[in-house]
Order: C-alpha cells, then structure tokens, then sequence
C-alpha cells in the first residue's frame, strides 16, 4: 500500500456535527507586549564570546577596541586562523596574540541573492568574498559591507572593521575603501 | 593481514524529491525496496549496518539513528552498528565502512544505507542547517553556504581558465537530460535545455539555480557481502577495488587554491593505486556535481581534462556517451537531486545497475567494466573515491 496515495481525511469530518453546539471559548486574556523570542543559541551563528564560555574571549575584546587579532605559534613563526588554543604542527598550547593587518585586497567574491540562513534573511542580497590581508600569510573569509555586489572587483581594497551585532556580542567583516 | 575481496550485490533508492514522508518512512521505504530488489536477501543475514546520514539532528531532530533506522528496515545487526558522518559523503562513509569490516573479517553480510529529510516547512531553518556544515563560529556568521563558496570556486575558474557559463551550463544540461531517464530522479520529468539554464535566475554569482543541486528528501541502501557469498544474491557483482580519501582543511581560509584541489588528486592517486588502474580506464565515474563548477574541477583532477580545460571538456561532450568517459549518467546531483547522506549509496547503486545492464539506454554506459565513485563534502575540503569493477571471478 503506497501511504502517501491515502486520500486525505474530508475537511468536513472534522467540523462539529450539525447537531452539536459549539461550546462558547474562555474570554481571551488582556493583551499584553509581545514578547520577543530570543533566538536558540543552536540556530545563531555567532559565538559565544565571554571568558565562561571560550579561551579565545580576548579575540573578542580586543574586536570592542575596533582590531582584529588572532593566535600565533612563537615556536613555529606560524600566523594561525582562526585564533586557536594549541598549535595544528607542534601542539604547544603557548600561543601569543598580534594585531592583524586591517587593509586587504579581495581574492574571490560572491554573494548571496537567496537561501540565507535563519536571521540573514532580511540581509539579502548580501556579498561575502575571501581576502588576502595586506603583509601576512592570510585570506580571510567575510562579509564585504560598503558595494553592492555587483560593483565589486577582484583585487579591490578593503578593510577589515568590527561591529557590534546588537545583543552586546561583537563580531568583524570586511567595508570596501572609498 | 590478509583482505578479502568484497562485492556489492544490489541497492535500491526511494524516489527523490519534495517527498511527504518523514525520515522514518523514507528508511522503511528504502528497507522494502532493497528486499523487493534483492529476494535471496533475509533480515537475519545482515550481521551489519552502516547509516549514513548528515544532519538528522537538524533536519528530523533525531539522534541514535543508526538502530532507528535498522529498526525501520526490519534488521537486528549484531556485530557492528554504527552511523557515518561526512556532510555530502556521509553516504560513501557508510560502504567505506561496511567495505573495511567485510574485507577485515569484522562481517561477513552488510546493509549499508544513507538516509535525509531536508525538505521542511521552513527553508531558512534548513539553509542554517547546511551552513552548519561549514566553521560555524567563524565562516557561519558571515552567511557561508555552500552556494558563496561554490560561486567563488567558479569566479577564480572563470578568470584563471577563461571558463563560462555557457560551459558550466553544458554540465547541468548533460546531468538532467540523463535524469530524465531515471524516474527517481527529482527532475526526471523536467526539460532544462541550455538556453533555459541560462536564463535562470542566479543564485550566487556568477553560479545560476541550474548550477545548482537541490535541497532533497531521500534515501539509498546496498548490500555488500564478502567474496565467497556474492553468487547467493546477485549474476552481476561490483567488486570494491580501491579507495581513497582525503581531507586537508575545514575553515575557508585554509583552502588554499579554489581551483586545484589537491586532496582531490591524492584521493584518486591512492584509489587508482589501490585498484591497479589509470583514470583512462574508468568507463564511467559518478562524481560530485553539487554545483557545475564543481564537475568541471573534478574532470580536471581525475586527469580526464588537462588544467583548466574543464569547460572545454564538457563543452565538447567528453563527459557524455560517446566522449573520453561517461560522467554521471544517473542524472547526478543536479539531476537526480542531492539528500545530503543518501547520494553516496544512490551513486553506487547506479553502479551496480550499470554493471547488471538494467537501466534505460539513453543513459547505459557501453560493456562497463571499471566505475569511480567520488564525492566530496564541506567546501570540497573532504575528498572520496571509490572504483569498482564489474566481473565474474572474486
């Protein structure tokens, strides 16, 4: 028997019998000021940032001053991204934090015309691109605020910037360089 | 350590799609089905079972799904029970393992299926569910999916190798035309000639809707058994030769070339090893089309098409029948549709229905003997191939 060729229940059954009299509904309560749902931790992207809950949360205050860090390996002179707690080639855990480049130069680019994820879909049209910072082994992958998509160019300068995301977390993207 | 030989005896796939099923009745649609198509088969034979499945936590909230899903296909494995995670290659893990423990000697008789529900009532949910796939701390907040990446992938090919849309779209005309002949492909009954695909709307630039694969529900099983047990089920074996894996970054910024794929290459290097083959000897290949571009780049690392000559290749209809090697006459993942751990298995039951000669004509490969499985997963960070090989004799 193939379930989904079942026909589907008549709408009318379910309806009260003519017979039966529809028992009046409770008074609605007093509206009250709707309450804004926060957004489930498991469906926001963004991380967690305070020092209860990630190693890394200096990365984030450092983002509040308006730089982008991240982790360095002194043994192995390695520039690591993202910001990590224990070096991928030696796996020592001493790890130094440095500044980051601002200004870089877009190597690929597209964008997202559709199919966002849950809380960007009032973002769309959006561009995202990867990008070679300026002086360091990096290409980094981010939002490019500042052009539409389609004014943007491989090559073109931008910068890298943080915003604060509304809810007290910070985060960093890419702004195009007027 | 001695390995045995081991042979794929049969599959069966759900009808892919928009499907008003749950989870759950896709796996038991699938269980009915293998057993319709494989009658020598009995439920106490299977001392395995390899799940496949991506993200059923996210697109079904259900976890321990591996004993979920024997249960719906009406099997008590009782030697090893496990589910494989790989994103898009979830499903290949799921054979690559079924194939480890046979050739070990761990099992003897194993299912190996791959199962997804992607379709829900809320597609932003679901896209956040496939941006999980990516670093979600770092690549997730600024909006990565897999369409961006892809896209990017097709803007460094276009400006390196001088590559175009109207290439790409050669690609997904070729893959659907092929799903047409296969009617549990999500497009079987859609036409997208070139000059359509052209003219869809674009997703994520430069890449088109008809670049792209679909958001599917389906699911996919096969049975492997070891050498000595393939005649009880099946004329037409595909005995498992080779296979390769790797994986060489996850966060984006770590990719290093968008248009050279090394893991790629030394995934096919240790497969073809494996096998004692060359790539000019695979008949047909049912690679990893999630996007055109991506098709294009794999023609190029298998070494089927020089560097950068990926475009021309499909250009010129070397992918198709009559070309240098026939590339997804399934109908692919642009065709046939994409659920996330079902496509793995669903490619390498095609295999077997080639080797058997039990599909339609416009899409049989001629005399197949050898066949490379691939897929790729994440932001083709993740590399998988398979070859297999059709014959008699173990």
């Amino acid at each position: 028997m193939s379930v989904e060729s079942r026909p589907r229940r008549p709408a009318a059954t379910l309806a009260p019998a003519p017979n039966e009299t529809t028992p009046t509904a409770p008074p609605a309560p007093a509206p009250s000021a709707p309450v804004r749902e926060k957004k489930p931790f498991l469906l926001d992207f963004f991380p967690l940032e305070t020092a209860d809950q990630t190693r890394l949360s200096r990365f984030f205050e450092r983002l509040k001053e308006g730089t982008v860090s991240t982790t360095r390996c002194p043994k192995d002179d390695l520039l690591l991204w993202p910001p990590r707690t224990a070096c991928p080639v030696c796996h020592g855990e001493t790890l130094e934090w440095v500044d980051l480049p601002a200004r870089g130069h877009i190597y690929a680019f597209s964008a997202v015309l559709g199919g966002a994820p849950l809380g960007m879909e009032g973002e769309v049209p959006f561009a995202v691109g990867l990008v070679d910072l300026e002086g360091v082994p990096l290409r980094l992958f981010g939002r490019i605020e500042g052009h539409p998509w389609n004014e943007l160019r491989i090559g073109q300068p931008v910068r890298l910037e943080s915003y604060d995301i509304g809810d007290g977390r910070w985060f960093y993207r890419f702004r195009t360089e007027t | 350590m001695n390995v045995r030989d081991v042979a794929l005896v049969g599959g069966s796939t759900t009808k892919f799609g928009v499907r008003p099923s749950t989870w759950a009745e896709l796996a038991q649609e699938v269980g009915a089905a293998l057993f319709r198509e494989i009658p020598e088969l009995r439920a106490e034979d299977v001392d395995s079972f390899f799940l496949g499945a991506a993200e059923p936590e996210r697109f079904a909230f259900q976890s321990h799904v591996a004993p979920f899903a024997a249960e719906q296909m009406g099997l008590r494995p009782h030697r090893i029970i496990q589910r494989t995670e790989l994103a898009c290659a979830s499903g290949q893990s799921a054979i690559r393992s079924a194939y480890a423990a046979i050739a070990s000697g761990l099992s003897d008789v194993a299912v190996a299926v791959g199962v997804e529900k992607m379709n829900l009532p809320s597609m932003a949910e679901a896209n956040s569910s496939m941006a999980c796939v990516m670093d979600r701390a770092w690549d997730g907040p600024h909006g990565a999916t897999a369409p961006p990446f892809f896209a990017m992938v097709a803007q460094r090919h276009q400006l390196e190798y001088g590559t175009t849309d109207e290439q790409m779209a050669a690609v997904s005309e070729k893959n659907h035309r092929f799903a047409n002949s296969n009617p549990e492909a999500q497009f079987y009954e859609k036409k997208f000639p070139r000059d359509k695909l052209l003219r869809l709307p674009i997703v994520a630039p430069p890449l088109r809707l008809g670049d792209c694969s679909s958001m599917t529900d389906g699911a996919a099983a096969v049975l492997l058994v070891a050498a000595d047990r393939a005649r009880r089920y099946t004329d037409t074996p595909a005995w498992i030769r080779g296979t390769g894996q790797y994986s060489n970054f996850h966060n984006l910024a770590n990719a290093g070339s968008l248009t050279e794929w090394s893991g790629l290459r030394h995934a096919a290097r240790e497969a073809f090893g494996r096998a004692g083959i060359g790539a000019d000897q695979v008949d047909f290949a049912e690679v990893h089309d999630c996007f055109t571009i991506s098709e294009i780049v794999e023609y190029e690392m298998f070494g089927w098409a020089a560097p950068g000559r990926g475009g021309q290749f499909a250009a010129d209809g070397q992918g198709d029948i009559g070309g240098k090697v026939v590339v997804n006459p399934r109908g692919g993942l642009l065709g046939c549709g994409h659920p996330l751990g079902a496509t793995g298995v669903a490619q390498a039951v095609e295999v077997h229905r080639q080797f058997a000669h039990k599909v339609p004509a416009a899409r049989a490969v001629p005399d197949p003997e050898w066949a490379l499985v691939h897929n790729l997963s994440g932001s083709a960070n993740v590399h998988s191939v398979m070859i297999y090989q059709a014959g008699g004799a173990a």
